[in-house]
C-alpha cells in the first residue's frame, strides 16, 4: 500500500516537475529537454527490437528519418495539413517503409539482419540526397508552416512558440512511451520475449515467430517515425544528416547499451546520459563522438548491464547486506 | 519680375549641374571613413583581444572543425579586425552606453542539426545580438530560422543563395549583406557576353546543395539575358568536399568546354583546381571563391593564370586610389607577419578580397548599429532597410526594403602573372604574390546590369505586411 503510494506521489512529482520545467529553467533548456524525450522514445522504440527480440539493427535510421520526411512533405504539400494528422503522416510512411521490408527483415536474424540494415538505412541516406527534388537533396526541407494545435472552436495552440510546443512535444512523447510500455505488458509483449530467447521453442508453442516478428518490425518502426515526425516539427527542418546518417542509426544503439539492454526505461536513462554528457562536452570540444565512444567502452567492459543494471546491481547487493 | 525669373532658372540649372555631377556615392546615408579608424598597431588576431561583460555580442556561426575549419578563421579574422577598431575607437553608444564589441565563435560543423542548436545556444544563453553567417546556404537558412523566432539580427555575409530571401524562407530579421548568386551569375555571364564577347562554350561545375544549383541557375539566367549566342556544354553537381574531381573533369574535357563556369568553395575549390591542373586541363575557370592564395600558390603562376574571379570588392583599375584606401590597407597589412598559426598564412596577407568584403559588411553593420544607437532589432531594421552606405573603395551598397538584398556593382578581376599585377596593385611591391597569379586588369559592373532578383510573391506579401 505504502509503496503504491509513494509511487503515484513520485509520478505526480514527475508531472509537476515537468510542467514547471520550462519556467524553472528557461527556453534553452526545455528544447534541449525536448531533444532528449525524441531520442527517448527513438531508442525506446528501437528497444523493442533489440532488447525484447534480440535484433540488432545497424539501420533504424531509415524509419526515424522517414517519419521526420512524411511529415516535413505533408506540411510542404498540403496546404493547411493539420498537426494531428502532419504526425500520422510520419507515423504511417516510417509503418509502410517497415511492412515492406518486414517479409525480408523477419526470415534473417542475428548478423544478416544487422547488416541488411545498415544496407537500406544507406540506400535511403543516398535516395534522400539524390531525390533533391522531392527530398532537397543536402539542404533537407525546411522552413514548412508549423500548424497550431487546435480543437476547432475550443482551444488553439501556436506551435511555432517554444514553450507551447514543449508542453505537446511532452504529450505527444510521453504518450507513445506509455503505450510502449503497456504493448510490452501484454501477452503479446510476453511472446515478444520469448521469440528472443527460444524461438523455435515458440514455434513449437504454436507461435508464428515470423508474424510474431513482423508485428513487432512494424510496431517498433512507426515509434521510431513518431520521434522522426516530433524531430522535424521541432528542428522545421530535416535533411538526409540527420535524418538517415548512419551516426543517426548508431545513436538508439548507443542508448541503449548505455543505459540498460533488455530494460524498458534503460534507453530513457541513455538518452538522458548522453544528453547531459552532449551539453557538456560541447561546451568545450566538437569532438561529442569521440566522448560517446569512451563511455560506450567504458561501459561495455565495465558495466555490461548498462544504467538500469548497474543500479539494479548495487540496490540489489546492499540489501542483501542490510539482509546480513 | 523678369530678372526674378531668370536668376530663378539658373540656380535651377546650377542645381541640377551640381547633382549630376555628384557621384552615386554621395548620395550614400553614411560611408566607411578610414580617417575614423582606430590605432590598429595592436591588431593581433591570433591573440585577440576580446572584451566581456556588457558588450555588443556578434556570433560568427560558422564551420570552424573539420573540412571547411578554414573557412571560419577567414570569418574570424574579418569580423574580430573591425570590432577591434571599433573597440579601439572606445565601443558603439547603444541605449545609452558606450559597448565595446566582442566576437563569439560558434561552431556549427557544417552540420544542419548542430548549426539550428549552436544558434539557439548562442541567442538563449550567450544573448548575442547579431548572428552573422555563414558557409553554406542550408545552414544559413537554418540560422535565419533561429533569427526569426527569437527576434535577432541575423547577417548573411557568406551565404550567397538568392532563394534564403524569397517569399518561403524571408524573415524581416535577416539582412543578406553578401552578393547574391543570382548577381554573380548575371555578372559573370555580362562579362563574357557583353565585354570579353570570345569564349562561346560554358561548362557548369558546381556544389550539389541549395547554393551550387542557385549560382549555376543564376548563370543560366544571365546568358539568356545578356549571352544568348553562349553554348552551354555540359552541367554537372558534385557532392560537398568532394576528394576526387577526376569523374567530372574528364567530362569537362570530352564536352570541348572553353570556360569552366563554378562556385565551389574550399576545400572543393582548392580541390578542383589543384586537380585540373594536375589532369592537364588548362581552361580558365569563371569563379567566386577560388582566390584563397595558398592553394594558388600551390597550382604555380601558369595554373592560375587566366582565372576569371568575380568579387564583390574592388575597383575600376588601380586598387588605391587615395591616402584613406592605403590607411585602411596597412591598418591590416602592417600588422600580418606579426601574426601566428592559422593566420600566418598567405589567405591573411592583404585583408583585401573576400576578407575586404567580409570586413566591409562588418563595418556596414557596426555602422549600422552605432546609427540606430540602439541593439534593439527593431530599430536596426527601421535603420537598415533602405539604407545606402559608401565603402573604402567609393562602392556604395543599398539595402533593398523589401527583400533585404544588397544592390551593388561588382568586380571582373583577371588573374595574371606577378609582373603584371601593378595594373591593379600600385603601391609597393607592386604584386600581390609573386609565386601565383593573381589581380591585375579589373572591370565594374554596373550595379543595374546585376541587381539582385526579387521574388515577387514577396512584394505582395510584404506590401500587405
Amino acid at each position: 500500500m505504502m509503496n503504491k503510494m509513494l509511487k503515484w506521489i513520485l509520478w505526480l512529482a514527475g508531472f509537476v516537475f515537468l510542467i514547471l520545467y520550462p519556467k524553472l529553467f528557461g527556453i534553452y533548456y526545455s528544447n534541449v529537454f525536448v531533444t532528449f524525450a525524441i531520442f527517448a522514445l527513438y531508442a525506446t522504440s528501437y528497444n523493442l527490437l533489440l532488447g525484447y527480440t534480440g535484433l540488432l539493427s545497424f539501420g533504424h535510421a531509415m524509419f526515424f528519418g522517414t517519419g521526420a520526411y512524411g511529415t516535413a512533405l505533408a506540411l510542404t504539400h498540403i496546404s493547411g495539413f493539420p498537426l494531428i494528422p502532419a504526425l500520422l503522416a510520419g507515423a504511417l510512411a516510417a509503418a509502410i517503409l517497415a511492412l515492406i521490408l518486414c517479409p525480408i527483415m523477419v526470415r534473417v536474424g542475428g548478423t544478416a539482419f544487422a547488416m541488411l540494415h545498415l544496407a537500406f538505412g544507406g540506400l535511403m541516406y543516398v535516395l534522400a540526397l539524390k531525390l533533391r527534388h522531392i527530398t532537397g537533396g543536402e539542404d533537407g526541407i525546411g522552413g514548412f508552416d508549423i500548424p497550431p494545435f487546435s480543437i476547432p472552436g475550443i482551444v488553439s495552440f501556436d506551435m511555432t512558440d517554444p514553450l507551447q510546443f514543449f508542453y505537446f512535444a511532452m504529450v505527444v512523447l510521453i504518450g507513445s512511451i506509455w503505450i510502449l510500455w503497456f504493448f510490452t505488458k501484454t501477452p503479446f509483449g510476453q511472446i515478444m520475449i520469448a521469440v528472443r530467447d527460444n524461438a523455435k521453442r515458440v514455434d513449437y508453442l504454436g507461435f508464428r515467430v515470423p508474424q510474431t516478428k513482423a508485428v513487432i518490425y512494424v510496431f517498433s518502426g512507426a515509434f521510431c517515425g513518431v520521434a522522426g515526425a516530433v524531430y522535424a516539427l521541432f528542428q522545421n527542418l530535416i535533411s538526409a544528416e540527420d535524418g538517415f546518417h548512419v551516426m543517426t542509426s548508431f545513436a538508439p544503439i548507443m542508448l541503449t547499451m548505455v543505459g540498460g539492454i533488455g530494460s524498458f526505461f534503460g534507453p530513457i536513462f541513455g538518452s538522458a546520459i548522453f544528453g547531459i554528457l552532449e551539453e557538456l562536452t560541447t561546451r568545450y570540444t566538437e569532438r561529442v563522438e569521440l566522448v560517446f565512444g569512451l563511455v560506450l567502452i567504458f561501459v561495455i567492459m565495465f558495466a555490461p548491464m548498462g544504467f538500469v543494471g548497474t543500479v539494479k546491481m548495487i540496490k540489489e547487493k546492499w540489501f542483501t547486506r542490510q539482509g546480513v | 519680375m523678369k530678372g526674378k525669373k531668370w536668376l530663378l532658372s539658373i540656380v535651377v540649372v546650377v542645381c541640377c549641374i551640381a547633382l549630376l555631377g555628384l557621384s552615386p556615392a554621395m548620395g550614400a546615408k553614411s560611408k566607411f571613413d578610414p580617417s575614423k579608424m582606430g590605432d590598429m598597431s595592436d591588431l593581433d588576431l591570433s591573440n585577440p583581444v576580446i572584451p566581456t561583460g556588457d558588450t555588443i555580442k556578434i556570433a560568427i556561426v560558422a564551420s570552424f572543425s573539420g573540412p571547411a575549419a578554414a573557412v571560419g578563421d577567414i570569418y574570424f579574422a574579418s569580423v574580430q579586425s573591425v570590432a577591434h577598431d571599433y573597440n579601439k575607437r572606445g565601443g558603439i553608444l547603444v541605449d545609452g552606453k558606450k559597448k565595446l564589441v566582442q566576437v563569439i565563435k560558434a561552431n556549427h560543423e557544417s552540420k544542419v542539426p548542430i548549426a539550428k542548436k549552436v544558434s539557439e545556444r548562442m541567442v538563449l544563453q550567450e544573448k548575442v545580438d547579431v548572428l552573422w553567417g555563414t558557409n553554406g546556404s542550408h545552414l544559413m537558412k537554418v540560422i535565419n530560422q533561429v533569427a526569426d523566432k527569437y527576434k535577432t539580427i541575423a547577417v548573411s555575409a557568406a551565404a550567397v543563395s538568392d532563394e534564403l530571401y524569397d517569399a518561403q524562407n524571408f524573415s524581416r530579421y535577416s539582412f543578406m549583406t553578401s552578393i547574391s548568386t543570382s548577381q554573380v551569375g548575371r555578372g559573370m555571364a555580362y562579362y563574357y557576353g557583353q565585354v570579353r564577347k570570345k569564349e562561346t562554350k560554358f561548362y557548369i561545375l558546381c556544389q550539389d546543395y541549395l547554393f551550387g544549383h542557385s549560382i549555376a541557375g543564376g548563370f543560366k539566367a544571365g546568358l539568356k539575358e545578356y549571352y544568348p549566342d553562349a553554348e552551354l556544354v555540359g552541367e554537372d553537381y558534385h557532392k560537398l568536399f568532394l576528394t576526387d574531381f577526376a569523374p567530372y573533369l574528364t567530362k569537362v574535357k570530352a564536352a570541348g568546354a572553353e570556360v569552366v563556369y563554378t562556385g565551389d568553395w574550399i576545400p572543393d575549390a582548392a580541390n578542383l583546381l589543384v586537380q585540373a591542373r594536375q589532369m592537364g586541363l588548362d581552361l580558365p575557370f569563371a569563379n567566386l571563391f577560388i582566390n584563397n592564395p595558398p592553394f594558388l600558390q600551390q597550382v604555380g603562376i601558369e595554373g592560375t593564370d587566366g582565372l576569371v574571379h568575380i568579387g564583390q570588392i574592388g575597383s575600376d583599375g588601380k586598387a588605391f586610389k587615395t591616402e584613406g584606401q592605403i590607411k585602411y590597407y596597412k591598418a591590416w597589412n602592417d600588422q600580418y607577419p606579426k601574426w601566428k598559426k592559422p593566420f600566418d598564412t598567405t589567405t591573411y596577407e592583404h585583408g583585401t578580397g573576400t576578407i575586404g568584403a567580409y570586413r566591409m559588411q562588418t563595418y556596414w553593420l557596426l555602422d549600422v548599429i552605432e546609427r540606430a544607437g540602439s541593439t534593439d532589432p527593431e530599430k536596426i531594421i527601421k535603420v537598415w532597410e533602405n539604407d545606402t552606405w559608401e565603402d573604402v573603395n567609393g562602392t556604395v551598397y543599398k539595402m533593398r526594403g523589401i527583400d533585404h538584398k544588397t544592390e551593388r556593382d561588382l568586380f571582373i578581376e583577371l588573374y595574371v602573372p606577378p609582373e603584371q599585377q601593378k595594373e591593379s596593385m600600385n603601391i609597393e611591391p607592386y604584386y600581390w604574390f609573386k609565386d601565383c597569379s593573381n589581380t591585375g586588369p579589373s572591370y565594374k559592373l554596373p550595379a543595374d546590369k546585376v541587381t539582385p532578383v526579387m521574388d515577387p510573391k514577396l512584394k505582395d506579401i510584404r506590401k500587405g505586411s
